[in-house]
């Protein structure tokens, strides 16, 4: 036949298309429950790092979220737990990046008046620049970070690559080169900081 | 494919007609990953990985593909064993999902997996295709591990995340951004074109 004929090419360019696209469907629908497990594996890990609850491996993390009180208002689910008589409470959030969505979790304590931790679940930041919001250096500015005034600041632009800073002056240290993902950050853990009170003073 | 035919291609990938200093292509994500050695690690080894294998199958169905359609069967091709390695990945091994995550567009369009699909698999047969591809991504890796040698030890003052610098250094700001891939990857392609000119010269050629 003939290679370059229109009715040779459809039909090739079809059981092409098929012939690679099939298995591609079903590699992807034979794992989808096991995507399904690990991404909420993920989030349990993220909420119990947010709020400092130390484990080890999949099962203890899973027994320890047992733990968590998991309370929904407006599709809003909001993550309180009991430690040693301190209230910890953590939420998911879903804010704009420079590229795309920025998903975590942020938690702060009872009376929100300081940061507990930060998680990053997901994120479209570019690898190396803003994509280092997910590294442990900015991440561990959130443990314990007062607020001031009820916000947090993340040094951005040519105030930004300082290192750490006090822990007591609601400033962390954005990262050096991804001024638009640091602003962003900024923006989006505000945002989250008042959501958080709205939901925590509405359950009392 | 005879040994010597596999040394030629193996040299020809990595030193003389190298995709990074020589051909210049895939130079987007050599600008976009190259500032942390464990980024530029797992982009290397997925572009070695599916150029081998895109490679392979390209030869195995040239006879068989209209030209017409031919690049875009290739990239059908390519993005198959991208995307089937991203999927088995999410699902058996979720944390180098994560890190690879950004990397899986960047691969598909990775314009060496193109140019040896189009440039050689397309003439050759199939284990030679697999064998030029393989050696491509080796090639690709070396230029790619040197550059984020130097830019993550300047930019950083650590390798693979741990810190290896002086105390008092002062990182290189400049090493981080992407343009500092540029004076890098100018530097090897100035200092790999003078070795060559200089062996040249050396066999009584002109330089």
């Amino acid at each position: 036949m003939n290679r370059d004929s229109v009715f040779y090419t459809i039909i090739f360019t079809f059981i092409v298309t098929f012939a690679f696209v099939l298995p591609l469907t079903l590699a992807e629908q034979g794992t989808s429950e096991m995507v399904a497990k690990n991404t909420e594996n993920a989030r349990r890990k993220a909420v119990l790092t947010a709020m400092d609850i130390p484990f080890t491996g999949d099962a203890e993390a899973a027994s320890l979220f047992q733990g968590v009180t998991a309370r929904e208002k407006d599709g809003e689910v909001l993550y309180t737990y009991d430690k040693g008589g301190k209230t910890v409470a953590a939420k998911e959030f879903f804010g704009m990046g420079l590229w795309g969505t920025i998903n975590g979790i942020l938690a702060v304590n009872g009376d929100v008046t300081s940061t507990v931790g930060l998680q990053i679940i997901g994120h479209n930041e570019t690898p190396g620049l803003g994509g280092r919001i997910d590294d442990a250096s900015f991440k561990n500015q959130f443990r314990g970070e007062a607020l001031k005034d009820g916000k947090l600041k993340i040094r951005s632009g040519a105030e930004a690559g300082g290192g750490p800073v006090d822990p007591g002056d609601g400033v962390v240290d954005g990262i050096t080169g991804a001024t638009r993902t640091t602003q962003a950050m900024e923006v989006i853990v505000n945002r989250e900081i008042g959501d958080i009170k709205k939901l925590l003073g509405a359950s009392r | 494919m005879n040994s010597k035919q596999a040394k030629q291609i193996l040299v020809d990938n990595l030193w003389f007609n190298n995709p990074i200093f020589i051909q210049i292509l895939g130079i987007c994500s050599t600008l976009a990953v190259t500032n942390l050695l464990s980024n530029t690690v797992i982009m290397t080894l997925g572009v070695t990985f599916a150029t081998a294998f895109s490679s392979w199958t390209v030869s195995l169905l040239k006879n068989l593909i209209p030209r017409r359609v031919r690049m875009i069967v290739q990239v059908l091709i390519m993005s198959f064993y991208v995307i089937i390695l991203d999927i088995l990945l999410k699902a058996y091994l979720p944390e180098i999902s994560k890190s690879l995550g950004p990397y899986v567009g960047l691969i598909i369009t990775n314009c060496i997996l193109m140019g040896r699909a189009e440039g050689f698999a397309q003439g050759n047969p199939p284990a030679a295709a697999f064998w030029d591809g393989l050696t491509s991504g080796l090639g690709y890796m070396w230029v790619l591990l040197t550059v984020a040698f130097f830019r993550e030890f300047l930019g950083f003052g650590t390798l693979m995340g741990y810190p290896v610098a002086p105390k008092g250094f002062v990182p290189w700001t400049i090493m981080v951004m992407a343009p500092s891939a540029f004076f890098m990857v100018g530097t090897l392609l100035w200092i790999s074109k003078n070795i060559m000119a200089a062996r040249e010269k050396a066999k009584g050629g002109k330089a």
